[in-house]
């Protein structure tokens, strides 16, 4: 199991963010997480990489548990997974191969060894061309490549991507789609926020609905009349 | 570990590369409060050396009785000697009065030819006094217990000189203690401010960094750097400041420049200043992992 959720509930001043949620995800897994804004989507995904911990119950993530974790495995816990976010967060005063490589530089790799890996996955993601360019250089679908392409530099068992397509126009939206796809396939487990979850082929994940904090079950949703 | 580290340290050097102009005008202010602190060093330094001086000259200098003779009064100087408080004495001949009196003021020599040979200046004893006794009560009392010897016709000390010499350097030592404390809280403040507004600056990158699973002290140590770099940087302008209006004014006042160990000690002072701003700093900048 790569993420246990045993009845995690989170408030913020009493204000139940999340609550009584139970939830697993397994190796290679595609889930995709939908619901409003508001419904807890970017909590869930921080209780995650324990940028936030639970009010009660436990997250069990890659072997960490967030009720025994130290400060000191965050680092190691981090470097397990990939992040992305809506507004792709690259470092703008840093190239494309910097960006991309920075997971590496943090964890200590040697110079030669993080050359090796950036080069091949830049061409492998079709990027190569753009390795000295800055951010603010780059389309906003080049951008979230590129976010991916950091997020995927250090093979992480996991992959979040918080609304990866929220910024992106729908031609671009399916391109960063298709992508996440194809990165699940080759044994990555995905976890996917998204406003639309049909987006997303229904044959190739498992849908997940968050309405005020509580995991709904699918049938019952009624979320679609919001989209 | 190596890589981690140099790393760390490059990323600390862009940051200061980002804003070097602003770094440099907190180095400018760093260099001229810490000025006011170095001259107030070296004024204490100086007038130090010369209290010290003042007070090794501290002692007490007794005039014998014309008919006491010399064997009576070298018995004298060794029962002196022999006191608590007391280092050296030394007996000083009418003769030797005399001739030191013809060096110290050759003007008024022919005084001494104009009174004649019967005139001759009175024999008298200096004692020196241990380091302790160089207060003005122990010196009263030691004149005290002198002055009521026989053979011994005055006494002579700084009277006046003494209680005000030792409050001195009291005062001057405590006033540098302080000096060096205001500065100390101040430098930290200034360092605090800039690296909270570096770390305000860097908030994407720190949280970046730390999301990418950097350590804790990857993230922090651009920042120490940064406050380290700004106080041991800043107390070394203050110096060279310092040097060359020391040197612009070496004409008009005498004064030596601050010893060897001082300037370490506006160094260290400067570099632990810095740390423990950026410390402060990143406390209140660097956001909890809950919140
Ligand atoms: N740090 C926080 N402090 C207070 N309230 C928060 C915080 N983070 C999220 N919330 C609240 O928790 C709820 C869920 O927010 P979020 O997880 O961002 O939703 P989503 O990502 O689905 O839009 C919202 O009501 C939001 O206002
Ligand atoms: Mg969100």
């Amino acid at each position: 199991m790569l993420v246990t959720f045993g009845n995690v509930s989170r408030y913020y001043n009493d204000w139940p963010a999340l609550e009584n949620i139970n939830l697993q995800v397994h190796q290679g897994e595609f889930l995709v997480v939908s619901g409003p804004s508001g419904a807890g989507k970017t909590t869930l995904f921080r209780h995650i990489w324990m940028g936030d911990l639970p009010s009660t119950g436990a997250v069990e993530v890659a072997g960490y548990r967030s009720d025994r974790i130290r400060k000191s495995d965050l680092p190691f816990l981090r470097r397990k997974l990939g992040i992305v976010f809506q507004d792709f967060r690259l470092l703008p005063e840093r190239t494309v191969f910097d960006n991309v490589a920075l997971p590496l530089q943090v964890a200590g790799t040697s110079p030669k060894a993080i050359r090796r890996r950036v080069f091949s996955l830049l061409a492998e993601m079709e990027l190569n061309h753009r390795r000295g360019s800055y951010p603010h250089e780059l389309s906003g679908g080049e951008q979230q490549r590129v976010a991916i392409a950091r997020a995927m530099v250090s093979h992480p068992v996991i992959l979040l991507a918080d609304e990866p397509t929220g910024n992106l126009d729908p031609e671009v939206s399916q391109i960063v789609i298709d992508l996440l796809i194809e990165i699940n396939r080759s044994g990555t487990a995905i976890i996917l926020a998204t406003h639309d979850p049909r987006q997303v082929p229904a044959g190739v994940a498992r849908f997940l609905y968050l309405d005020r904090g509580h995991l709904v079950n699918p049938n019952l949703w009624d979320g679609y009349r919001q989209l | 570990m190596i890589h981690l580290l140099s790393n760390a340290i490059q990323e600390g050097l862009l940051n200061i590369r980002v804003k070097l102009g602003s770094f440099l005008i907190t180095l400018l202010m760093v260099s001229l409060s810490f000025m006011v602190f170095d001259i107030f060093l070296i004024i204490s330094w100086n007038l130090g050396t010369v209290l010290k001086n003042e007070q090794e000259n501290v002692g007490i200098e007794v005039f014998l009785s014309d008919n006491l003779t010399e064997v009576e009064a070298v018995n004298l100087a060794d029962i002196i000697s022999g006191m608590e408080g007391v280092r050296a004495v030394y007996y000083v001949s009418p003769q030797e009065a005399e001739a030191v009196f013809r060096a110290d003021l050759p003007e008024q020599a022919d005084l001494l030819t104009l009174l004649g040979p019967q005139f001759h200046l009175p024999p008298s004893i200096q004692i020196s006094l241990h380091p302790d006794y160089r207060t003005s009560e122990k010196v009263g009392g030691l004149a005290r217990t002198v002055s009521g010897m026989d053979g011994v016709e005055d006494i002579v000390y700084g009277k006046e000189y003494l209680p005000g010499l030792t409050k001195a350097v009291d005062i001057l030592e405590s006033l540098v203690i302080l000096a060096g404390l205001v500065l100390a809280v101040s430098l930290s403040l200034i360092v605090a401010n800039t690296v909270r507004l570096a770390v305000a600056r860097r908030a994407l990158a720190v949280q970046i960094m730390s999301i990418v699973g950097a350590p804790g002290w990857f993230v922090k140590i651009p920042f120490l750097g940064e406050g380290l770099l700004t106080g041991v940087a800043g107390a070394a302008g203050s110096l060279l400041f310092t040097v060359a209006v020391s040197w612009m004014l070496s004409s008009s006042i005498h004064h030596e420049f601050l010893p060897g160990k001082w300037i370490m000690l506006v160094l260290i002072l400067g570099a632990s200043s810095g740390a423990a701003g950026s410390w402060i700093g990143m406390k209140s900048g660097i956001p909890k992992p809950r919140s």
